[in-house]
């Protein structure tokens, strides 16, 4: 552990550690483009300029470039350091064109930040600036090659972190250039990266081109809803529109990055056709009215065809929060007929993962990524989890084999830019081969991803699940005895159905007297639904993911919910009558509608959804790395640590 | 002698009193008689256009994020030819203090102050002013200034066409 000061902070960090990083961890930034936490560093901006005042190296020196020795006396705030870094920007800037009130990188841009921290605010540099043509790169991202500041992130991202062969650098000298060979769509599952990494407007994401600047973004910490992974995620968004969604870090998971399906999915949440009113029988209602006709008729079933011809579905997409009311609902309404899943194999997958799990725990994001032997077990991760399939390239890339079982090794090696092994059964794989192994199976094909405990002792597993809250739905289940709706319809006695953002198909619900939705997606379930409550999407509200490995994570509400400002009729904007709603946007989450429901018919109004063992998960932050609420081989009832 | 210290004071005064009495008042009888603003007095906002003719704002924000009553609200879009411009552009004049920030923030020129101060209305709603309403036919301040003769994105010259630079590189060349 080599020491040395920085700014007269001693500080002590493990060999091979850069100045730049022993700066950052006592909280001292120095500016940079080029370095990168997950790209490492390349030297090729000059803008990390330290001093060096003492010890084996003295002068100006690049701290992305300098391992730490013991010793050092590094200072950031040297006049001679300062005057490089200053000159550093205006040389950067000579080329620069004057864009930024057409750019969209602008306010959010690094190099416009550090450009004003170095007080360079006058041109004195007249020669001409540089220009470039720029490449079609596809429906997603924007390409502005005269921004360009050489400082190769992209390229270390597309080529090294992702593995992406279609896009690099080329040219030589002063005519460095960053694209494809020839104009194209990106090939890569991640090229999004390159909007978040990026430091100017070169990269720019597309679907949201010229639509705001920073200081107008409704944002907050979030979570990919796209698969179980539950990568970290920032949604952007503007006038009740979701507008873009940028990658969050969290080491435990995600990392920096996010996949493509992450980034530019999810925008259902802007059609203005989604429910957005009470509906009862086909006819709007308003709230009042809706939640009356509720009770009446739920009481009204009951009353008729007994206890337990009611049935509650929730679903692996309803937020923890709105799974754990369900089951308090259950208690009053229908005790034993309540479920999370709709058909019994995704339950059977999900509950067995559970219980399949070696001792050793489960595969975060973080363990793939440092895996010495990786093993597929027939999922097409690039199609199921795609950040799971950029972990296991991490993995390759420190050296661990791959082995795929039952897919097709071509397009997934050749798409990861990753050399695979095919193997037909598990013990195919080397017995000397396997240090630090993973396994990575999908719940839904359960019998394969059983291990010999005995050959893979030590290995952990990573099981993808069906949705972003499927362990959630799964615990509960273990809890509550609840199966699946499949199962419960199979007896007959179902006469009525309350789906809370559950995916039903219409044609089961055919025979059903009493249907009611609780949904903001506009899905069959709601279509044959004679009762509707629009809920609001994980974007107007706070709320609780549980991911594939078992780490409760929070996400926070981004905007208010409402038709987006661009699907609204352009009469009602501005607005001539004063509201305290905007049009379409009296929504209300699942949660509380269930909380409302509990206290009309249970008589009592739930304090928190957060009791008993979920009571730790009341103040879970957003910002952290999550809490693991299930490990196995503590008793599921306790929660593990 | 107090006395006479007294009627000084007070024919002093009453000296100030005539004088001013008998002057020409300041005062003008508003509005059969107007007066006129110097050029640069803060009133009415306008958008102007370049010497082209086309608009010259590019939607870029600024205005509305410089403006401390946030009184200024707009969308911007791009046209076909890849020109960024404001969709919509609205300037609630009831709250707007006239204090000429937008017009100090705004990149293009294109937001400036008129002296026009005569807005008073009894109708509060018509002191929401669309882009039409701001929009007029001419450049007012820096009557040649062109946004995009200066920036690189290749709009109204082709794309290196520009006074300060220089063709687009060929990447493939091979020259050092
Ligand atoms: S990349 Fe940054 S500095 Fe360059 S034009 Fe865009 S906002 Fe301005
Ligand atoms: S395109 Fe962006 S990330 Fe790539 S070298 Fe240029 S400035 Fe850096
Ligand atoms: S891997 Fe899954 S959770 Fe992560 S960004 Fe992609 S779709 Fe979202
Ligand atoms: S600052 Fe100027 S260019 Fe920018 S939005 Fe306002 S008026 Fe338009």
């Amino acid at each position: 552990m080599p020491g040395l000061i920085i700014d007269d902070i001693p500080v002590e960090v493990p060999a091979g550690t850069t100045v730049i990083e022993a700066a950052r961890s006592v909280g001292i930034w120095i500016p940079h483009f080029c370095y990168h936490p997950a790209l490492g560093s390349v030297g090729a901006c000059r803008l990390c300029a330290v001093k060096l005042l003492d010890g084996p190296v003295k002068g100006i020196q690049m701290s992305c470039m300098l391992p730490v020795q013991e010793g050092m006396v590094v200072s950031t705030t040297d006049a001679e350091a300062q005057a490089m870094r200053r000159n550093v920007i205006e040389w950067l800037m000579i080329n620069h064109p004057h864009d930024c009130p057409v750019c969209d990188e602008g306010g959010e841009c690094t190099l416009q930040d550090y450009t004003i921290a170095g007080g360079h605010g006058l041109r004195r540099y007249d020669g001409k600036k540089r220009t470039y043509h720029n490449q079609e790169l596809g429906p997603h991202i924007q390409h502005e090659m005269n921004r360009c500041i050489h400082c190769y992130r992209c390229v270390r991202f597309y080529q090294e972190q992702a593995g992406g062969t279609d896009f690099g650098v080329m040219g030589s000298g002063a005519r460095v250039y960053f694209g494809r060979f020839k104009e194209g769509a990106l090939d890569s599952p991640f090229s999004g990266n390159l909007v978040d990494v990026c430091p100017t407007g070169v990269f720019t994401d597309k679907t949201s081109r010229f639509r705001a600047r920073y200081w107008d973004y409704d944002m907050a910490p979030s979570l990919c809803p796209g698969c179980s992974l539950g990568c970290n995620i920032t949604p952007v968004a503007r006038y009740r529109e979701l507008l873009k969604i940028k990658a969050r870090r969290n080491d435990g998971v995600n990392g920096w990055f996010i996949c493509d399906r992450g980034r530019f999915g999810g925008r259902e949440v802007n059609d203005p056709a989604r429910p957005r009113a009470p509906r009862v029988d086909g006819v709007d209602v308003p709230w009042d009215q809706a939640l009356d006709t509720f009770v009446l008729r739920l009481g009204e079933l009951l009353a008729t065809h007994g206890a337990g011809s009611l049935a509650l579905v929730g679903s692996p997409r309803l937020p923890l929060e709105g799974q754990l009311l369900l089951a308090r609902l259950a208690e009053i309404v229908s005790p034993g007929n309540v479920c999370w899943f709709t058909t019994a194999g995704e339950a059977r997958g999900v509950l067995a993962a559970l219980e399949t799990l070696p001792p050793e725990g489960v595969a975060s994001l973080a363990d793939v990524r440092g895996a010495g032997c990786v093993v597929i077990l027939g999922v097409d991760l690039l199609a199921e989890a795609p950040m799971m399939a950029l972990a296991v390239r991490q993995a390759w890339r420190n050296g661990a084999k791959v082995y795929v079982m039952g897919i097709s090794e071509w397009t997934f090696g050749s798409f990861l830019g990753i050399s695979v092994t095919p193997v037909s059964s598990l013990d195919e794989v080397p017995p000397a081969e396997r240090v630090k192994p993973v396994l990575i199976g999908n719940s839904r094909d359960l019998p394969s991803a059983r291990v010999d405990e005995k050959l893979w002792g030590g290995a952990r597993v990573a099981l993808l699940q069906s949705g972003p809250n499927a362990v959630g739905a799964a615990l509960l289940s273990v809890d509550h005895d609840g199966a699946s709706l499949e199962e419960l319809l199979a007896s007959g006695r179902i006469k009525g159905v309350v789906a809370v953002e559950a995916d039903i198909p219409g044609s089961w619900l055919a025979g059903i007297p009493f249907v009611a939705a609780l949904d903001w997606r506009q899905t069959e379930t709601v279509a044959v639904a004679q009762l509707l409550l629009p809920t609001t999407s994980w974007l107007e509200m706070d709320g609780t993911f549980i991911n594939y490995e078992g780490r409760a994570q929070r996400f926070l509400k981004v905007m208010n919910p409402g038709i987006p400002l661009r699907g609204l009729d352009p009469t009602l904007h501005p607005p001539r009558i004063h509201r305290s709603v905007p049009p379409g946007g009296d929504l209300r989450p699942a949660w509380r509608l269930l909380a409302h429901l509990v206290e009309r018919l249970g008589g009592r109004s739930p304090e928190s959804p957060f009791t008993g063992r979920w009571e730790r998960l009341r103040d879970l932050h957003p910002e952290g790395e999550g809490i693991m609420v299930y490990t196995h081989g503590s008793d599921s009832s306790e929660g593990g640590g | 002698m107090s006395v006479f210290k007294d009627m000084k004071a007070i024919s002093q005064g009453m000296w100030i009193t005539w004088k001013h009495l008998l002057r020409k008042p300041v005062t003008i009888s508003y509005p059969e008689v107007k007066r006129t603003p110097p050029p640069r007095y803060r009133a009415r906002i306008v958008l102007t256009r370049d010497p082209e003719g086309g608009e010259r704002c590019v939607a870029c924000y600024l205005c509305s994020a410089a403006c401390p009553v946030d009184c200024i609200s707009l969308q911007a879009a791009e046209r076909d030819d890849g020109r960024r411009y404001a969709a919509w552009f609205r300037i609630n004049f009831s709250r707007c203090i006239f204090c000429g920030l937008c017009a100090e923030a705004c990149p293009t020129m294109a937001i400036q102050m008129t002296p026009d101060y005569e807005l008073c209305t009894r109708d509060i709603m018509s002191l929401l002013y669309e882009k039409e309403d701001l929009l007029v036919d001419g450049c007012g301040n820096d009557p040649d200034y062109n946004f995009y003769r200066h920036s690189g994105i290749g709009l109204v010259n082709p794309r290196g066409g520009n006074q300060d630079e220089n063709p687009p590189v060929d990447v493939r060349g091979l020259a050092p």
